[in-house]
Protein backbone atom coordinates (compact mmCIF):
# COMPACT_ATOMS: atom_id res chain seq x y z
CA UNK A 1 0.00 0.00 0.00
CA UNK A 2 1.55 3.32 -1.20
CA UNK A 3 1.19 6.36 1.11
CA UNK A 4 -0.99 8.74 -0.48
CA UNK A 5 1.10 11.32 -2.97
CA UNK A 6 -0.07 14.50 -1.59
CA UNK A 7 0.60 15.95 2.11
CA UNK A 8 -2.08 18.40 3.24
CA UNK A 9 -2.85 20.87 6.16
CA UNK A 10 -5.53 23.75 6.77
CA UNK A 11 -5.12 26.88 8.17
CA UNK A 12 -8.22 28.49 9.55
CA UNK A 13 -9.08 32.01 10.78
CA UNK A 14 -11.60 31.76 13.44
CA UNK A 15 -13.91 35.09 14.15
CA UNK A 16 -14.11 36.11 17.68
CA UNK A 17 -16.83 38.03 19.91
CA UNK A 18 -17.37 38.75 23.47
CA UNK A 19 -20.80 39.24 25.30
CA UNK A 20 -20.33 42.95 26.26
CA UNK A 21 -21.96 46.06 25.80
CA UNK A 22 -20.27 48.61 23.25
CA UNK A 23 -17.78 48.01 20.66
CA UNK A 24 -15.35 44.53 20.42
CA UNK A 25 -11.83 45.49 20.13
CA UNK A 26 -11.26 42.13 18.10
CA UNK A 27 -7.75 42.39 17.46
CA UNK A 28 -7.32 42.49 21.37
CA UNK A 29 -9.38 39.71 21.81
CA UNK A 30 -7.55 37.97 19.61
CA UNK A 31 -4.35 38.40 21.14
CA UNK A 32 -5.93 37.64 24.70
CA UNK A 33 -7.42 34.65 23.05
CA UNK A 34 -4.42 33.34 21.98
CA UNK A 35 -1.99 34.53 25.01
CA UNK A 36 -4.92 32.30 27.01
CA UNK A 37 -3.26 28.64 25.60
CA UNK A 38 -3.16 26.27 28.04
CA UNK A 39 -1.78 23.63 25.67
CA UNK A 40 2.33 23.50 26.08
CA UNK A 41 4.14 25.17 23.05
CA UNK A 42 7.09 27.40 22.96
CA UNK A 43 6.07 30.94 22.39
CA UNK A 44 6.92 34.32 20.06
CA UNK A 45 10.15 32.10 18.38
CA UNK A 46 8.34 31.96 14.91
CA UNK A 47 10.53 32.79 12.04
CA UNK A 48 9.62 35.17 9.70
CA UNK A 49 12.39 35.90 8.37
CA UNK A 50 12.08 33.45 5.95
CA UNK A 51 8.43 33.87 4.85
CA UNK A 52 7.76 35.84 1.68
CA UNK A 53 4.11 36.58 0.36
CA UNK A 54 5.29 38.39 -2.52
CA UNK A 55 6.98 35.62 -4.35
CA UNK A 56 4.27 34.56 -7.19
CA UNK A 57 4.06 30.90 -8.61
CA UNK A 58 3.86 32.48 -12.25
CA UNK A 59 8.31 33.60 -12.06
CA UNK A 60 8.03 37.21 -10.31
CA UNK A 61 8.07 38.76 -7.17
CA UNK A 62 4.70 41.54 -6.97
CA UNK A 63 6.48 44.87 -5.55
CA UNK A 64 3.01 44.93 -3.52
CA UNK A 65 0.03 43.39 -2.21
CA UNK A 66 -3.05 45.28 -2.40
CA UNK A 67 -3.63 44.89 1.21
CA UNK A 68 0.20 45.89 2.12
CA UNK A 69 -1.92 49.71 2.59
CA UNK A 70 -4.40 48.60 5.44
CA UNK A 71 -1.20 46.16 6.91
CA UNK A 72 0.11 49.53 7.44
CA UNK A 73 -2.33 51.22 8.80
CA UNK A 74 -2.80 47.83 11.47
CA UNK A 75 1.14 47.87 11.74
CA UNK A 76 0.84 51.74 13.11
CA UNK A 77 -2.79 51.40 14.72
CA UNK A 78 -0.76 48.41 16.71
CA UNK A 79 1.72 50.24 17.42
CA UNK A 80 -0.37 51.92 20.19
CA UNK A 81 -0.95 48.96 21.89
CA UNK A 82 1.75 48.71 24.27
CA UNK A 83 2.71 45.60 23.25
CA UNK A 84 5.91 44.07 21.29
CA UNK A 85 5.07 42.96 17.46
CA UNK A 86 5.81 39.21 18.59
CA UNK A 87 3.35 40.07 21.61
CA UNK A 88 0.78 41.18 19.24
CA UNK A 89 1.27 37.92 16.83
CA UNK A 90 1.56 35.56 20.48
CA UNK A 91 2.89 32.75 17.88
CA UNK A 92 2.79 29.87 19.69
CA UNK A 93 4.49 26.47 17.84
CA UNK A 94 2.18 23.70 20.13
CA UNK A 95 3.17 19.76 20.91
CA UNK A 96 1.07 18.34 18.45
CA UNK A 97 3.16 20.63 15.72
CA UNK A 98 0.47 23.11 14.77
CA UNK A 99 0.51 26.39 14.60
CA UNK A 100 -1.74 29.18 16.75
CA UNK A 101 -1.18 32.77 16.61
CA UNK A 102 -2.91 36.24 16.25
CA UNK A 103 -3.33 36.69 12.54
CA UNK A 104 -4.01 40.26 12.08
CA UNK A 105 -7.47 40.47 14.08
CA UNK A 106 -8.22 36.25 14.18
CA UNK A 107 -6.95 33.98 15.83
CA UNK A 108 -5.52 31.28 13.53
CA UNK A 109 -5.29 27.70 13.43
CA UNK A 110 -3.14 25.99 11.14
CA UNK A 111 -3.22 22.10 11.64
CA UNK A 112 0.30 20.42 11.09
CA UNK A 113 1.06 18.76 7.91
CA UNK A 114 -0.99 14.96 7.12
CA UNK A 115 -0.17 12.94 4.94
CA UNK A 116 -4.07 11.02 6.00
CA UNK A 117 -7.68 12.73 5.51
CA UNK A 118 -7.93 10.96 9.04
CA UNK A 119 -4.99 12.94 10.54
CA UNK A 120 -6.73 15.82 9.46
CA UNK A 121 -9.76 15.26 10.48
CA UNK A 122 -8.17 14.79 14.32
CA UNK A 123 -6.37 17.23 14.04
CA UNK A 124 -8.78 20.08 12.38
CA UNK A 125 -11.29 18.57 15.44
CA UNK A 126 -8.31 19.45 17.99
CA UNK A 127 -7.82 22.46 16.59
CA UNK A 128 -11.52 23.25 17.98
CA UNK A 129 -10.98 21.61 21.30
CA UNK A 130 -7.78 23.83 21.91
CA UNK A 131 -10.03 26.96 21.09
CA UNK A 132 -12.43 25.65 22.80
CA UNK A 133 -10.32 26.04 26.25
CA UNK A 134 -8.84 29.23 25.36
CA UNK A 135 -12.41 30.80 25.17
CA UNK A 136 -13.18 29.13 28.46
CA UNK A 137 -10.02 29.95 29.71
CA UNK A 138 -10.53 33.90 28.99
CA UNK A 139 -14.30 34.06 29.65
CA UNK A 140 -13.26 32.77 33.35
CA UNK A 141 -10.71 35.54 33.93
CA UNK A 142 -12.87 38.43 32.37
CA UNK A 143 -16.13 36.71 33.73
CA UNK A 144 -17.65 37.66 30.63
CA UNK A 145 -18.81 35.24 28.07
CA UNK A 146 -15.89 34.62 24.58
CA UNK A 147 -17.36 33.55 21.66
CA UNK A 148 -15.69 31.65 18.86
CA UNK A 149 -17.07 31.23 15.37
CA UNK A 150 -15.53 28.60 12.78
CA UNK A 151 -16.92 31.00 10.22
CA UNK A 152 -15.69 32.97 7.15
CA UNK A 153 -18.12 36.36 7.71
CA UNK A 154 -19.70 38.24 9.68
CA UNK A 155 -22.49 39.23 7.01
CA UNK A 156 -21.46 42.90 6.38
CA UNK A 157 -18.47 42.11 3.57
CA UNK A 158 -15.47 41.18 6.14
CA UNK A 159 -14.48 37.74 5.38
CA UNK A 160 -11.96 35.92 6.52
CA UNK A 161 -10.46 32.25 5.49
CA UNK A 162 -9.99 28.81 5.86
CA UNK A 163 -7.10 28.04 3.52
CA UNK A 164 -5.64 24.60 2.37
CA UNK A 165 -2.30 23.75 1.67
CA UNK A 166 -1.24 21.12 -0.88
CA UNK A 167 2.26 19.88 -1.13
CA UNK A 168 3.57 19.45 -4.86
CA UNK A 169 5.84 18.21 -6.99
CA UNK A 170 7.40 21.37 -8.60
CA UNK A 171 7.53 19.43 -12.00
CA UNK A 172 3.90 19.99 -12.29
CA UNK A 173 4.22 23.07 -14.50
CA UNK A 174 2.01 26.16 -12.95
CA UNK A 175 0.12 26.56 -16.25
CA UNK A 176 -0.98 23.36 -16.27
CA UNK A 177 -1.83 23.63 -12.24
CA UNK A 178 -4.31 26.60 -12.43
CA UNK A 179 -5.74 26.16 -15.58
CA UNK A 180 -6.92 22.72 -14.12
CA UNK A 181 -8.18 23.66 -10.82
CA UNK A 182 -10.14 26.37 -11.89
CA UNK A 183 -13.42 24.14 -12.56
CA UNK A 184 -12.89 22.02 -9.69
CA UNK A 185 -12.52 24.96 -7.45
CA UNK A 186 -15.05 26.74 -8.77
CA UNK A 187 -17.86 23.96 -8.07
CA UNK A 188 -16.93 21.63 -5.54
CA UNK A 189 -18.74 24.20 -3.63
CA UNK A 190 -21.71 22.23 -4.44
CA UNK A 191 -20.46 20.27 -1.67
CA UNK A 192 -17.75 21.79 0.32
CA UNK A 193 -19.88 25.14 1.03
CA UNK A 194 -21.13 25.74 4.20
CA UNK A 195 -24.05 27.45 3.45
CA UNK A 196 -24.99 31.01 4.02
CA UNK A 197 -28.02 33.45 5.19
CA UNK A 198 -26.91 36.00 3.21
CA UNK A 199 -26.10 37.95 -0.23
CA UNK A 200 -22.68 40.14 0.46
CA UNK A 201 -20.31 42.11 -1.75
CA UNK A 202 -16.66 42.46 -0.91
CA UNK A 203 -17.46 45.26 2.04
CA UNK A 204 -21.16 45.02 2.26
CA UNK A 205 -24.29 43.66 3.26
CA UNK A 206 -26.04 43.03 0.10
CA UNK A 207 -29.75 41.48 0.83
CA UNK A 208 -30.66 38.62 2.49
CA UNK A 209 -30.76 34.98 0.86
CA UNK A 210 -29.48 31.60 1.51
CA UNK A 211 -26.31 30.62 -0.49
CA UNK A 212 -24.53 26.81 -0.37
CA UNK A 213 -21.36 29.02 0.34
CA UNK A 214 -19.36 31.83 2.89
CA UNK A 215 -16.98 32.40 0.68
CA UNK A 216 -18.21 32.80 -2.94
CA UNK A 217 -18.64 36.25 -2.87
CA UNK A 218 -15.35 37.59 -2.18
CA UNK A 219 -13.79 36.45 -5.40
CA UNK A 220 -12.78 38.92 -8.26
CA UNK A 221 -9.64 37.72 -10.19
CA UNK A 222 -8.41 34.74 -12.05
CA UNK A 223 -4.93 34.63 -10.31
CA UNK A 224 -3.31 36.71 -7.89
CA UNK A 225 -1.06 36.68 -5.04
CA UNK A 226 -3.38 38.91 -3.01
CA UNK A 227 -5.19 37.11 -0.03
CA UNK A 228 -7.09 40.23 1.68
CA UNK A 229 -8.67 42.51 -1.00
CA UNK A 230 -9.82 40.95 -4.83
CA UNK A 231 -9.11 37.69 -3.68
CA UNK A 232 -8.64 35.09 -6.77
CA UNK A 233 -9.98 31.94 -7.38
CA UNK A 234 -6.17 30.57 -7.63
CA UNK A 235 -3.85 31.65 -5.54
CA UNK A 236 -0.29 32.24 -6.68
CA UNK A 237 1.26 32.84 -3.10
CA UNK A 238 4.70 30.82 -4.06
CA UNK A 239 5.81 30.16 -0.63
CA UNK A 240 6.15 25.81 -1.02
CA UNK A 241 8.23 25.59 2.96
CA UNK A 242 9.73 23.09 1.51
CA UNK A 243 12.72 22.64 -0.69
CA UNK A 244 11.81 25.36 -3.57
CA UNK A 245 13.25 22.60 -6.87
CA UNK A 246 11.70 20.19 -5.91
CA UNK A 247 8.60 21.41 -4.16
CA UNK A 248 5.51 23.73 -4.50
CA UNK A 249 2.97 24.47 -1.80
CA UNK A 250 -0.76 24.70 -4.09
CA UNK A 251 -2.69 27.62 -1.31
CA UNK A 252 -5.89 27.62 -1.65
CA UNK A 253 -8.23 30.13 -0.22
CA UNK A 254 -11.60 29.85 -1.83
CA UNK A 255 -12.67 27.67 0.35
CA UNK A 256 -15.19 27.87 3.50
CA UNK A 257 -14.63 26.36 6.83
CA UNK A 258 -16.41 23.47 7.41
CA UNK A 259 -18.26 21.88 10.57
CA UNK A 260 -18.79 18.83 8.96
CA UNK A 261 -15.74 16.45 9.52
CA UNK A 262 -17.28 14.72 6.66
CA UNK A 263 -17.86 17.78 4.48
CA UNK A 264 -13.78 18.94 5.06
CA UNK A 265 -13.03 14.84 4.67
CA UNK A 266 -14.42 15.53 0.81
CA UNK A 267 -13.45 19.13 0.03
CA UNK A 268 -9.46 18.32 0.77
CA UNK A 269 -9.50 14.74 0.24
CA UNK A 270 -10.93 15.38 -3.36
CA UNK A 271 -8.99 18.45 -4.15
CA UNK A 272 -5.49 16.20 -3.33
CA UNK A 273 -7.39 13.34 -5.67
CA UNK A 274 -7.50 15.90 -8.13
CA UNK A 275 -4.15 17.16 -7.91
CA UNK A 276 -2.55 13.60 -7.82
CA UNK A 277 -4.59 12.69 -11.05
CA UNK A 278 -2.66 16.31 -12.36
CA UNK A 279 0.44 15.14 -11.45
CA UNK A 280 0.04 11.43 -13.35
CA UNK A 281 -1.33 13.23 -16.45
CA UNK A 282 -1.08 17.07 -16.41
CA UNK A 283 -1.89 16.87 -20.21
CA UNK A 284 -5.09 15.93 -19.45
CA UNK A 285 -8.01 17.96 -20.79
CA UNK A 286 -10.08 19.24 -17.89
CA UNK A 287 -13.69 21.23 -18.18
CA UNK A 288 -13.02 25.10 -18.81
CA UNK A 289 -15.54 27.88 -17.59
CA UNK A 290 -16.88 29.79 -20.38
CA UNK A 291 -16.86 32.38 -16.95
CA UNK A 292 -15.10 31.31 -13.99
CA UNK A 293 -15.95 34.68 -11.71
CA UNK A 294 -19.25 34.66 -12.68
CA UNK A 295 -20.02 31.55 -12.04
CA UNK A 296 -18.66 31.25 -8.46
CA UNK A 297 -21.26 33.42 -6.92
CA UNK A 298 -23.83 32.16 -9.23
CA UNK A 299 -23.69 28.37 -8.69
CA UNK A 300 -23.37 29.80 -4.87
CA UNK A 301 -26.99 31.58 -5.22
CA UNK A 302 -28.62 28.85 -7.32
CA UNK A 303 -31.86 28.64 -5.78
CA UNK A 304 -32.79 25.82 -8.34
CA UNK A 305 -29.78 23.69 -6.99
CA UNK A 306 -29.38 22.51 -10.47
CA UNK A 307 -26.36 24.65 -10.77
CA UNK A 308 -26.09 25.10 -14.46
CA UNK A 309 -23.12 26.90 -15.81
CA UNK A 310 -21.28 27.35 -19.10
CA UNK A 311 -18.02 25.38 -20.57
CA UNK A 312 -15.71 27.19 -22.82
CA UNK A 313 -17.35 27.80 -26.31
CA UNK A 314 -20.68 28.48 -24.72
CA UNK A 315 -21.56 24.59 -23.90
CA UNK A 316 -24.29 24.19 -21.31
CA UNK A 317 -23.22 21.95 -18.13
CA UNK A 318 -23.69 21.64 -14.78
CA UNK A 319 -21.41 21.95 -11.56
CA UNK A 320 -22.30 18.16 -11.09
CA UNK A 321 -21.25 17.32 -14.29
CA UNK A 322 -17.97 19.41 -13.81
CA UNK A 323 -17.71 17.19 -10.91
CA UNK A 324 -17.86 14.15 -12.57
CA UNK A 325 -15.31 14.52 -14.94
CA UNK A 326 -13.12 15.09 -12.19
CA UNK A 327 -14.06 12.28 -10.73
CA UNK A 328 -13.58 9.87 -14.21
CA UNK A 329 -10.13 11.95 -14.10
CA UNK A 330 -9.26 10.56 -10.51
CA UNK A 331 -10.45 7.15 -11.24
CA UNK A 332 -8.68 6.75 -14.44
CA UNK A 333 -5.40 7.64 -13.45
CA UNK A 334 -4.58 7.69 -9.26
CA UNK A 335 -3.78 4.75 -7.59
CA UNK A 336 -6.52 3.98 -5.20
CA UNK A 337 -4.87 1.32 -3.14
CA UNK A 338 -5.11 3.44 -0.03
CA UNK A 339 -7.87 2.66 2.03
CA UNK A 340 -9.04 5.68 2.67
CA UNK A 341 -9.20 7.22 -1.22
CA UNK A 342 -11.23 4.46 -2.39
CA UNK A 343 -13.75 4.94 0.33
CA UNK A 344 -13.53 8.69 -0.62
CA UNK A 345 -14.15 8.65 -4.37
CA UNK A 346 -17.21 6.05 -3.38
CA UNK A 347 -18.20 9.14 -0.85
CA UNK A 348 -18.03 11.51 -3.39
CA UNK A 349 -19.60 9.56 -6.13
CA UNK A 350 -22.49 8.52 -3.94
CA UNK A 351 -22.78 12.40 -2.73
CA UNK A 352 -22.94 14.20 -6.86
CA UNK A 353 -25.97 11.28 -7.03
CA UNK A 354 -27.57 12.43 -3.84
CA UNK A 355 -27.62 15.89 -4.79
CA UNK A 356 -28.70 15.37 -8.13
CA UNK A 357 -31.32 13.43 -6.95
CA UNK A 358 -32.24 15.99 -4.21
CA UNK A 359 -30.20 17.84 -2.25
CA UNK A 360 -31.89 17.25 1.25
CA UNK A 361 -30.49 13.49 1.02
CA UNK A 362 -27.34 15.16 1.71
CA UNK A 363 -28.39 16.63 4.90
CA UNK A 364 -26.45 14.43 7.05
CA UNK A 365 -23.19 14.69 5.72
CA UNK A 366 -22.88 18.47 4.14
CA UNK A 367 -23.16 21.63 5.77
CA UNK A 368 -25.01 23.72 3.29
CA UNK A 369 -27.52 20.90 3.58
CA UNK A 370 -27.49 20.22 7.66
CA UNK A 371 -27.70 24.23 8.43
CA UNK A 372 -30.59 24.76 5.50
CA UNK A 373 -32.46 22.05 6.50
CA UNK A 374 -31.97 22.98 10.14
CA UNK A 375 -32.68 26.72 9.99
CA UNK A 376 -36.06 25.88 7.38
CA UNK A 377 -37.57 23.54 10.22
CA UNK A 378 -36.74 26.48 12.43
CA UNK A 379 -38.13 29.29 10.54
CA UNK A 380 -41.40 27.40 9.49
CA UNK A 381 -42.18 26.72 13.01
CA UNK A 382 -41.77 30.07 14.48
CA UNK A 383 -43.24 31.64 11.25
CA UNK A 384 -39.76 34.01 10.36
CA UNK A 385 -40.01 35.94 7.19
CA UNK A 386 -36.54 35.51 5.07
CA UNK A 387 -35.66 38.83 5.30
CA UNK A 388 -35.27 38.18 9.45
CA UNK A 389 -31.89 38.76 10.57
CA UNK A 390 -32.60 35.92 13.16
CA UNK A 391 -31.21 33.95 10.10
CA UNK A 392 -28.11 34.95 10.23
CA UNK A 393 -27.70 34.84 14.09
CA UNK A 394 -28.74 31.26 13.74
CA UNK A 395 -26.60 30.70 10.78
CA UNK A 396 -23.37 32.07 13.33
CA UNK A 397 -24.83 29.98 15.83
CA UNK A 398 -24.32 26.82 13.57
CA UNK A 399 -20.36 27.67 13.12
CA UNK A 400 -20.04 28.25 17.18
CA UNK A 401 -17.19 26.22 18.80
CA UNK A 402 -19.08 25.34 21.81
CA UNK A 403 -20.22 22.46 22.58
CA UNK A 404 -23.13 22.82 24.35
CA UNK A 405 -24.64 25.86 22.09
CA UNK A 406 -23.08 25.71 18.48
CA UNK A 407 -25.93 24.31 16.38
CA UNK A 408 -23.36 21.98 14.37
CA UNK A 409 -22.48 20.41 17.33
CA UNK A 410 -26.20 20.05 18.64
CA UNK A 411 -26.52 17.96 15.12
CA UNK A 412 -23.65 15.70 15.75
CA UNK A 413 -25.15 15.43 19.44
CA UNK A 414 -28.98 14.60 17.96
CA UNK A 415 -27.62 11.85 16.05
CA UNK A 416 -28.19 13.80 12.58
CA UNK A 417 -24.68 13.96 11.14
CA UNK A 418 -22.75 10.62 9.89
CA UNK A 419 -18.75 10.57 9.98
CA UNK A 420 -18.44 12.23 13.19
CA UNK A 421 -15.24 11.36 13.70
CA UNK A 422 -13.70 9.56 16.83
CA UNK A 423 -12.79 11.98 19.82
CA UNK A 424 -10.17 9.82 21.10
CA UNK A 425 -8.44 10.00 17.77
CA UNK A 426 -9.06 14.04 18.26
CA UNK A 427 -8.37 14.27 22.03
CA UNK A 428 -5.05 12.61 21.06
CA UNK A 429 -4.01 15.17 18.14
CA UNK A 430 -4.65 17.79 21.00
CA UNK A 431 -1.21 16.31 22.28
CA UNK A 432 0.10 14.45 19.60
CA UNK A 433 1.68 15.45 16.07
CA UNK A 434 0.93 13.20 12.97
CA UNK A 435 3.60 10.24 12.95
CA UNK A 436 3.55 10.34 8.97
CA UNK A 437 4.89 13.95 8.40
CA UNK A 438 8.18 15.89 9.78
CA UNK A 439 5.47 17.28 12.23
CA UNK A 440 6.37 14.61 13.81
CA UNK A 441 9.87 16.14 14.50
CA UNK A 442 8.88 19.57 15.33
CA UNK A 443 6.04 18.41 17.60
CA UNK A 444 8.18 16.03 19.90
CA UNK A 445 11.07 18.78 19.68
CA UNK A 446 8.33 20.99 21.34
CA UNK A 447 7.12 18.40 23.41
CA UNK A 448 11.12 17.61 24.85
CA UNK A 449 13.17 20.51 24.39
CA UNK A 450 10.89 23.91 24.54
CA UNK A 451 12.94 25.89 26.64
CA UNK A 452 16.19 25.39 23.59
CA UNK A 453 14.08 25.94 20.66
CA UNK A 454 15.36 29.37 19.53
CA UNK A 455 13.44 29.61 16.35
CA UNK A 456 10.92 27.41 14.24
CA UNK A 457 8.88 27.87 10.63
CA UNK A 458 7.39 24.97 8.91
CA UNK A 459 10.55 23.61 6.68
CA UNK A 460 13.35 24.03 9.96
CA UNK A 461 13.50 24.12 13.76
CA UNK A 462 16.71 25.73 15.08
CA UNK A 463 17.87 24.74 18.83
CA UNK A 464 20.35 26.20 21.28
CA UNK A 465 22.99 23.53 21.73
CA UNK A 466 25.75 23.27 24.38
CA UNK A 467 28.54 24.58 21.95
CA UNK A 468 25.51 26.94 19.59
CA UNK A 469 22.37 26.77 18.17
CA UNK A 470 21.44 23.26 16.15
CA UNK A 471 19.58 23.83 12.76
CA UNK A 472 17.12 21.03 11.39
CA UNK A 473 16.67 21.50 8.27
CA UNK A 474 13.00 20.12 7.51
CA UNK A 475 12.48 21.46 3.74
CA UNK A 476 13.20 17.78 2.21
CA UNK A 477 11.36 15.90 4.91
CA UNK A 478 8.94 13.98 3.09
CA UNK A 479 10.01 10.09 2.54
CA UNK A 480 8.43 8.02 4.88
CA UNK A 481 11.80 6.03 5.84
CA UNK A 482 13.45 9.26 6.24
CA UNK A 483 10.74 10.78 8.62
CA UNK A 484 11.06 7.11 10.61
CA UNK A 485 14.67 7.65 10.72
CA UNK A 486 14.27 11.33 11.72
CA UNK A 487 11.84 10.13 14.68
CA UNK A 488 13.51 7.79 16.05
CA UNK A 489 16.38 9.74 16.57
CA UNK A 490 14.29 12.71 18.55
CA UNK A 491 12.64 9.93 20.58
CA UNK A 492 15.96 8.69 21.76
CA UNK A 493 17.49 12.30 22.37
CA UNK A 494 17.97 12.94 25.91
CA UNK A 495 19.08 16.71 25.00
CA UNK A 496 19.19 18.98 22.28
CA UNK A 497 23.17 17.89 21.48
CA UNK A 498 21.60 14.59 20.51
CA UNK A 499 19.66 16.12 17.03
CA UNK A 500 23.48 17.38 15.82
CA UNK A 501 23.15 13.74 13.78
CA UNK A 502 20.02 15.30 12.25
CA UNK A 503 21.44 18.96 11.60
CA UNK A 504 24.50 17.26 9.82
CA UNK A 505 22.12 15.88 7.00
CA UNK A 506 22.63 17.32 3.71
CA UNK A 507 19.71 18.69 2.92
CA UNK B 1 -25.53 6.56 14.49
CA UNK B 2 -24.44 2.99 13.12
CA UNK B 3 -27.90 2.59 12.76
CA UNK B 4 -27.92 5.76 10.91
CA UNK B 5 -25.10 5.21 9.21
CA UNK B 6 -26.34 1.52 7.77
CA UNK B 7 -29.38 3.02 6.53
CA UNK B 8 -27.65 5.58 4.22
CA UNK B 9 -25.78 3.22 2.90
CA UNK B 10 -25.54 3.53 -0.96
CA UNK B 11 -28.02 0.68 -2.08
CA UNK B 12 -29.56 1.87 -5.63
CA UNK B 13 -28.13 3.06 -8.88
CA UNK B 14 -28.82 6.73 -9.76
CA UNK B 15 -32.59 7.18 -11.04
CA UNK B 16 -31.16 9.59 -13.29
CA UNK B 17 -29.19 12.49 -11.27
CA UNK B 18 -26.39 12.34 -13.49
CA UNK B 19 -26.90 8.80 -14.27
CA UNK B 20 -23.53 7.99 -12.28
CA UNK B 21 -23.61 6.60 -9.32
CA UNK B 22 -25.35 5.57 -6.89
CA UNK B 23 -27.62 7.77 -4.24
CA UNK B 24 -28.34 7.20 -0.75
CA UNK B 25 -32.15 6.52 0.68
CA UNK B 26 -33.78 9.30 1.47
CA UNK B 27 -32.77 10.47 4.84
CA UNK B 28 -35.22 10.42 8.18
CA UNK B 29 -35.91 13.58 9.84
CA UNK B 30 -33.59 13.65 12.63
CA UNK B 31 -35.12 14.26 15.89
CA UNK B 32 -34.07 17.89 16.33
CA UNK B 33 -36.86 19.33 18.90
CA UNK B 34 -34.20 19.33 21.66
CA UNK B 35 -32.01 21.87 19.32
CA UNK B 36 -35.05 23.70 18.52
CA UNK B 37 -35.06 24.68 21.62
CA UNK B 38 -32.14 25.53 21.89
CA UNK B 39 -32.13 28.09 18.57
CA UNK B 40 -34.99 29.66 20.50
CA UNK B 41 -32.42 30.98 23.06
CA UNK B 42 -30.36 32.11 20.00
CA UNK B 43 -30.50 36.31 20.12
CA UNK B 44 -32.22 37.32 16.92
CA UNK B 45 -29.95 40.09 16.96
CA UNK B 46 -26.58 38.93 17.54
CA UNK B 47 -25.41 38.60 13.85
CA UNK B 48 -26.49 42.55 14.08
CA UNK B 49 -23.85 43.04 16.46
CA UNK B 50 -21.01 40.95 15.23
CA UNK B 51 -18.52 42.70 13.38
CA UNK B 52 -14.64 41.43 12.48
CA UNK B 53 -12.18 42.98 10.67
CA UNK B 54 -11.50 41.30 7.07
CA UNK B 55 -9.44 38.30 7.13
CA UNK B 56 -7.26 36.51 4.60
Amino acid sequence: MTPPLIQFGLETEIGIARDTEGEVDVVAESIALVRSATQPGVWMCWDYESEDPHADMRGFRVQELRQDADEANYFAQDAQRELSQAEIKSDLVLGNGARFYNDHAHPEYCTPECSTLAELLAHDRAGEHILMACAKELSEQSRTTVRLYKNNTDFCGHSYGCHENYLLPRSLPWEYLAQAMQAFLVTRQVFAGAGKFALEAEDRFVAAGFQIAQRSDFFSELQSVDTMQRRPIINTRDEPHANPSLYRRFHVILGDANMSPFATRLKVGTTALVLEALVRDPKRKYPRLAHPLAALPAVSRDQTFRWELRLQDDVPSTALEVQWAYLKAVKDLCHLDHPEQAELVTDWETVLADLAADYRRCRDRLDWTAKLALVREFQAAQKIPDEHPWLQSLDLEYHRLDASEGLYYGLEQSGAMRHVPDETASLQAVQHPPASTRAYVRGKCVQKFAGAILSAQWDHITLQGSDGPIKLSLLDLFAPEEILHYAAVVDAARTPDDLKALANVPS
Amino acid sequence: MPDQAQKTRPTAPSPGGGGEGPVSPKVDKPNVEELLKRMRKVDPDQAKRYRQRTGQ
